[in-house]
């Protein structure tokens, strides 16, 4: 089980390693919002200093790449669908969940790689946050990731249509964003948003952040965000195993 | 027997528009045994069940009801058996464009439960084999569609299996990929691997297997060699065009030298051993009948006629 895992993880990474370009691309989003937008919320930072700033903005531009990164990972499964690869997998020796865990392992381990260049654009920056705060979030990426992936993967598999996935995608993210307080924080928002925003899981990943960028580890969002990234992941997985096997009707 | 099924059936259930649903049924009661060491073909048209068996027998779909064992093992209880034993290229090949032919054959190896040299040098036996090894580190994308098939076949041998699976394998080739083709089928099976294939070209069956099935309509018509169904049907064939079908048809059925015929179309197809002997006598016999003839022509019988014969209509038709 995990030899296949990691099996298709090392294959994953390989097509990746081929085609460095795409993921550098991808990365290119979360650092100009990083250049570009985090200086103007100077002004709303408790003390208007671009490190306060950033300590608010960092969190989100992370979120933001396992958001617009990770949701779009199961585009390429859908040709998959399609030249038979997935078909020949099934019914190969390889333990089936492992066709979607190995490729999602590849998308954490990208996620936090990107995680660590988005992170040192924002330390040249003047972010300034402790190593424990600096570890405790590259974990809570690899789980937002293990969420995303799994849910792109399981998306992929069920509609199986490239234009019917980015619709569906398009649809969803930009109301997850604006509910995550990703571009301001959601303290800023009337109080009905507030209230949306708490089933927003996405919003507990930002604040959590947000709190342990200020070393505050006990705040209450921190295990909320922990505790519902990896029930959403594997809930997310059984999904995308089960979407794996309806491609035989 | 590498292949024993029973009575295998796959409904499926369609969608159709708003919350409609609509009972597809593919395979309708299915029968098959396949001996070791034999070239087995399923011949029919498109959209007759070929690919939907054979994915119950790769253990890819489950049938709706019926059995069948696979290299011994029940494809449903035992799938995990069954994969073990087999390999499968479907329709679409199944060989990923983004990586090098050489990376998809060494990770299939390794899946398969190769070790990383074992499934290193299984590689490179295939890709010998298959004449592979000057195009291994290309990505396959940019590969022609004959040596994309050709990498399919090679990972799908990658476990040495006793049993292959292969559906529509030559569908889309040029004649000389095909006869290639055709060729690496032949000595998988000299040396010892049963092969199950699919196809809806008539000369394929008829020149590449060794026992075969028509199917049509999710059921078995006919079965057995290729020279044995061509001999269910006469020998010759005439194909006659003119305006009068039916009179024709009436007066050859009379004629003692003809089996049988069949109107098909607009041409009338009628079923004679030693036609080159009778054919002057049948123009006779429609000349005093005053039947004009607009064409006519004198073939020998294919595994089309046998097809003709069993659903009443033209496999290339059927289509």
């Amino acid at each position: 089980m995990l030899r296949h895992t990691m099996l298709f993880t090392g294959y994953e990474l390989g097509v990746l390693r081929r085609n460095l370009a795409w993921p550098i691309i991808g990365i290119m989003q979360p650092i100009l919002y990083l250049l570009l937008f985090a200086p103007l919320l100077t002004s709303i930072a408790p003390n208007g200093s671009l490190s306060e700033a950033l300590v608010m903005f960092t969190p989100a531009a992370l979120v933001m790449i396992a958001l617009f990164g990770s949701m779009f990972a199961g585009f390429g499964m859908i040709n998959e669908t399609r030249n038979g690869v997935l078909e020949r997998l099934a019914v190969s020796q390889a333990w089936r969940p492992a066709i979607i865990l190995g490729r999602v392992v590849k998308d954490m381990i990208m996620l936090v790689l990107q995680s660590l260049l988005v992170l040192g654009v924002a330390a040249l920056m003047g972010l300034r946050i402790s190593l424990t705060a600096m570890g405790l979030m590259l974990l809570l990426m690899a789980v937002t990731g293990l969420f995303s992936a799994n849910l792109s993967y399981g998306l992929a598999l069920a509609v199986r249509d490239e234009n019917g996935m980015s619709q569906i995608v398009q649809f969803f993210l930009l109301p997850l964003m604006l509910l995550s307080g990703l571009m301001l924080p959601m303290s800023l928002a009337p109080e009905w948003m507030q209230t949306v925003a708490k089933f927003n899981p996405l919003y507990y990943a930002v604040e959590a952040g947000r709190a342990m960028f200020v070393d505050d580890f006990t705040h209450s969002t921190v295990p909320v965000a922990f505790g519902l990234f990896l029930v959403l992941g594997v809930l997310t997985l059984t999904w995308s195993v089960r979407s794996l096997r309806k491609l035989a009707g | 027997m590498i292949i024993e099924a029973h009575g295998l059936r796959k409904t499926f259930v369609a969608k159709r528009g708003r919350g409609k649903t609509e009972e597809v049924e593919a395979v309708r009661g299915i029968d098959l045994s396949v001996d070791e060491g034999e070239i087995f073909a399923c011949l029919g048209p498109n959209g007759a069940g070929k690919t939907t068996t054979v994915r119950m027998l790769a253990t890819f779909t489950a049938p709706t009801s019926g059995t069948a064992r696979v290299a011994g093992f029940d494809v449903v209880k035992e799938a995990a058996k069954v994969r073990e034993n087999i390999g499968y290229v479907g329709q679409g090949g199944g060989v990923d464009d983004n990586a090098p032919g050489r990376v998809s054959l060494v990770m299939a190896g390794r899946i398969a439960g190769l070790s990383r040299a074992q499934a290193a040098a299984r590689a490179d036996e295939l890709m010998a084999s298959f004449s592979l090894a000057e195009i291994a580190d290309r990505p396959v994308k940019t590969l022609s569609g004959g040596q994309k098939r050709r990498f399919s076949l090679a990972i799908g041998l990658v476990n040495r299996p006793p049993l292959v699976f292969l559906d529509e394998p030559t569908t889309g080739l040029d004649p000389q990929n095909r006869a290639n083709l055709w060729d690496e089928i032949r000595a998988l099976r000299d040396a010892g691997t049963s092969v199950l294939l699919t196809t809806h070209y008539l000369d394929e069956a008829d020149a590449l297997c060794d026992r075969l099935v028509i199917v049509d309509h999710g059921k078995i018509v006919a079965e057995g060699t290729p020279e044995k169904l061509k001999k269910e049907v006469s020998g010759d064939v005439v194909t006659l065009r003119l305006d009068d079908l039916e009179g024709a048809r009436k007066l050859l059925a009379a004629q003692p030298y003809i089996t049988e015929t069949q109107v098909e179309g607009e041409s009338l197809r009628a079923y004679l051993d030693d036609g080159e002997h009778n054919l002057p006598t049948l123009l006779r016999a429609l000349e005093a009948g005053n039947l004009a003839i607009r064409s006519i022509a004198l073939d020998r019988a294919t595994l089309d006629d046998v097809f003709l014969k069993h659903t009443g209509r033209s496999l290339r038709d059927a289509a």
